[in-house]
């Protein structure tokens, strides 16, 4: 028994010992994970009716280009990535060095109040933020009330206004999941740095742009990513808000995925075939944020 | 060495209980697959039948009628209905499809009627043929049978009645100087000045409608027998004048504050019960709704929708909403299944005798005939009002929503939008054929 043990060396135990802890895992991702994503391709290579699918070969890559419809979510969604991902950041960092601060009474109830958005379901937040905006919604009562409108403004109506509302949604359901990270991150820098600052005689606007935003650069990377996915991604408050319209001003690339699978006569393939363009889209971003943040080489 | 027996005998342990999890999850599915075809599934025993349908006010009650109905000749029979709302019916009808996995449908579900044609030809596996069974077509309005044919195949036995009825506050458009007369067998002209009448009187527009969903339009052009598509099935929509019409007439409507839009359901129904507007143009089940405001008794009568005014085929009779029963590939026993459905819904004037008054409207046209139809309802103004629904019903055009249909509806839903907005109706209704068009050149 021993013997045919002595001819695996001790490197090679360790080794295999590894792998062995390894493999579990690993099978799980890649039979529940990597398989599927491996299948979503191969279906986003066909086309066809429901069941009945054929070979397109890259087909449905150059047809999505073609259509108007998605590209006018395609762009919509770059429209939000590009205004409300900065503000809500900026935002976000503001709030968390302003709540960092020692001196400030209340702390812990400021904090679970900008936080306590995020535990709401996107559903339901969604549909409030429609009836507050709706024609005699509360904010239409609340301008009507202070003389600034005769009648009720068609919020979601009109499609700069429906963007807007979209986005200022956005900002509220997200600014406090992202200032989280951001306190947390906050919290690993030594206060004595900041001691330092107000020695120097440096102000509160120079101690934020010189000590705080270089020292959070990784988090703000890492928040900067994930809101880029979650933004590229975006489907519940198009679909509950604003149902993408008013013609199509603020329908998102997962609400028309979502049309095109069940609302409509199925396309699977084509619908996997924009899935994976937002794929792309996400890795791309990405990479160009991690090679323009990312200066640790 | 003790330790490293130890590690060793804890590795194996470890491995051999996630086997063990892994095998006895396996069997614990098993298990709990032959449990949900039991509840799911259609139902493997000769006397029952597995029915998915969603509300338990209206299409669920429904059944369970049927079922005791059909039981007085067979004792034996069974059914078993499954809750199942319509999205859940369409996304495991979907799912069950694509994966090869019919054998989790039931015997029988109810289908929306808009989406009948798409998931037939869409999963052409998943429906029995009824064409040739003992369920008796001609007993239905021919606009209705339409949503369930494909090829000149039924594939349905249609259930509700989504016929068209108008219901108008007739104390406002007293105010106005006007009777519910003056609302009966008129063209949508008449009821555009009309409107204007009771705006400037009472300051309410008639109508009010959803924007962004095209159900007062699609209404418009089922009316006229008018469809998104020509008999081919291609897109029919710059070259469609009944469409050209509906158009101008909806924007027009729109822009003498006759017609108001709303965004969304519950908005909708607020306009209606809380007296904003003066009438309501929906399938029959509206009812239900415009019923919400018992303060309003009394105070609605109904009548047929206005009709279009220059197109040939114009009527004041349309379709909308309505669902009907399909049987599905996976049930074992169609005999038992069409001879069911065949001596209840579509032979049985008993049983919508007793779910009338639940609001599901015959779409058999025998029913119309029986004395719970004639009777009256004090909500609109004591006027038989059933009858009258079933009447229109027989009178609704027969019109294809085609396999597109929602594209269709979308992209029209897109155009109007824009022309409202002010853009010029020509380029609009080209760029919503370019886009029915394009979805359907797959």
């Amino acid at each position: 028994m021993n013997g045919r043990k002595k001819k695996i060396t001790l490197a090679k135990k360790h080794n295999l010992t590894g792998w062995a802890f390894l493999v579990p895992a690993t099978l799980l991702i890649v039979v529940m994970s990597f398989l599927p994503m491996i299948k979503a391709f191969v279906l986003s290579l066909k086309t066809g009716i429901g069941v009945t699918m054929k070979w397109a070969g890259f087909l449905n890559y150059i047809r999505m280009f073609k259509d108007t419809v998605f590209m006018q979510a395609l762009k919509n969604n770059f429209i939000y990535l590009i205004i409300q991902v900065p503000i809500m950041l900026i935002l976000a960092l503001i709030l968390a060095s302003m709540l960092n601060n020692k001196d400030l009474k209340f702390k812990g109830f400021f904090r679970t109040a900008i936080f306590l958005p995020c535990a709401t379901s996107l559903v339901s937040y969604a549909i409030i933020f429609r009836s507050l905006f709706a024609v005699d919604g509360l904010v239409n009562t609340i301008l009507i009330k202070f003389g600034f409108l005769h009648t009720g403004y068609n919020f979601l109506g009109h499609a700069t206004s429906a963007r807007i509302i979209i986005i200022i949604a956005l900002i509220w359901r997200w600014t406090g999941y992202n200032m989280v990270f951001y306190l947390s991150g906050l919290q690993n820098i030594d206060y004595s740095v900041y001691e330092a600052a107000k020695i120097d005689g440096a102000s509160p606007f120079q101690t934020f742009w010189k000590i705080t935003a270089p020292l959070l650069k990784p988090t703000i990377l890492l928040t900067t990513i994930m809101s880029t996915n979650g933004t590229l991604q975006l489907f519940d408050e198009s679909v509950n808000l604003t149902n993408g319209g008013p013609a199509n001003a603020t329908i998102t690339m997962s609400h028309y995925i979502y049309n095109t699978s069940f609302k409509y006569v199925p396309n699977f393939g084509y619908s996997a075939a924009m899935s994976y363009l937002i794929l792309i889209l996400v890795a791309v971003l990405a990479f160009v944020q991690m090679r323009v943040g990312d200066k640790r080489d | 060495m003790k330790k490293k027996l130890l590690c060793a005998v804890l590795t194996v342990a470890m491995v051999s209980s996630m086997l063990a999890g892994c095998g006895s999850t396996n069997k614990t599915e098993s298990t709990d697959t032959s449990k949900s075809t039991e509840a799911e599934g259609s139902s493997a025993d000769n006397n029952t039948l597995t029915v998915w349908c969603w509300d338990p006010a209206f299409n669920m009650n429904a059944m369970e009628k049927a079922e005791a109905i059909y039981q007085k000749e067979n004792p034996d029979f069974k059914l078993n209905i499954v809750e199942t709302p319509w999205e859940d019916v369409q996304t495991k009808l979907t799912t069950a499809a694509t994966s090869g996995q019919l054998d989790t449908l039931p015997d029988i579900l109810l289908m929306q009627d808009n989406a009948f044609q798409k998931n037939v030809i869409s999963y052409p596996d998943a429906f029995t043929d009824l064409t040739g069974s003992a369920v008796d077509y001609t007993q239905f309005a021919e606009g209705k049978t339409g949503f369930s044919t494909v090829d000149g195949k039924n594939y349905g036995v249609p259930f509700d009645n989504g016929a068209v009825i108008a219901c108008y506050r007739t104390d406002i458009l007293e105010q106005a100087g006007y009777s519910i007369d003056d609302f009966t067998d008129i063209t949508f002209s008449d009821y555009l000045e009309k409107g204007k009448v009771v705006l400037e009187k009472t300051g309410k527009p008639l109508l009010s409608c959803i924007a962004g969903e095209s159900d007062v339009i699609v209404m418009m052009l089922q009316s006229a027998g008018g469809s998104f598509f020509d008999e081919s099935g291609k897109a029919n929509i710059v070259n469609n004048d009944i469409l050209k019409e509906v158009m101008t007439t909806y924007q027009k409507m729109v822009e003498a504050g006759v017609l108001v839009e709303v965004n969304d359901w519950d908005q909708y129904i607020a306009t209606i019960n809380n007296g904003t507007v003066a009438s309501a143009v929906n399938g029959c089940w509206i009812m239900a709704s415009v019923q919400g405001a018992q303060d309003q008794a009394g105070k609605w009568d109904i009548t047929n929708m206005p009709r279009l005014d220059s197109a040939a085929t114009a009527t004041n009779y349309a379709n909308q909403g309505g669902s009907s029963w399909a049987v599905t590939s996976n049930c074992k026993n169609v005999d038992l299944a069409t001879d069911f459905l065949s001596k209840t819904f579509a032979g049985s004037t008993e049983l919508y005798d007793q779910i009338l008054e639940t609001g599901a409207v015959a779409t058999y046209l025998p029913a119309g005939d029986s004395d719970a139809y004639g009777k009256t309802n004090d909500f609109f103004s004591g006027k038989p009002v059933y009858s009258k629904i079933v009447e229109y019903a027989g009178k609704i055009p027969a019109c294809g929503t085609g396999v597109y249909f929602y594209e269709a509806r979308d992209a029209v839903a897109t155009a109007i939008t824009n022309i409202i907005g002010g853009s010029d109706i020509n380029t609009e209704l080209q760029t919503a054929e370019d886009t029915v068009n394009f979805t359907m050149g797959q």
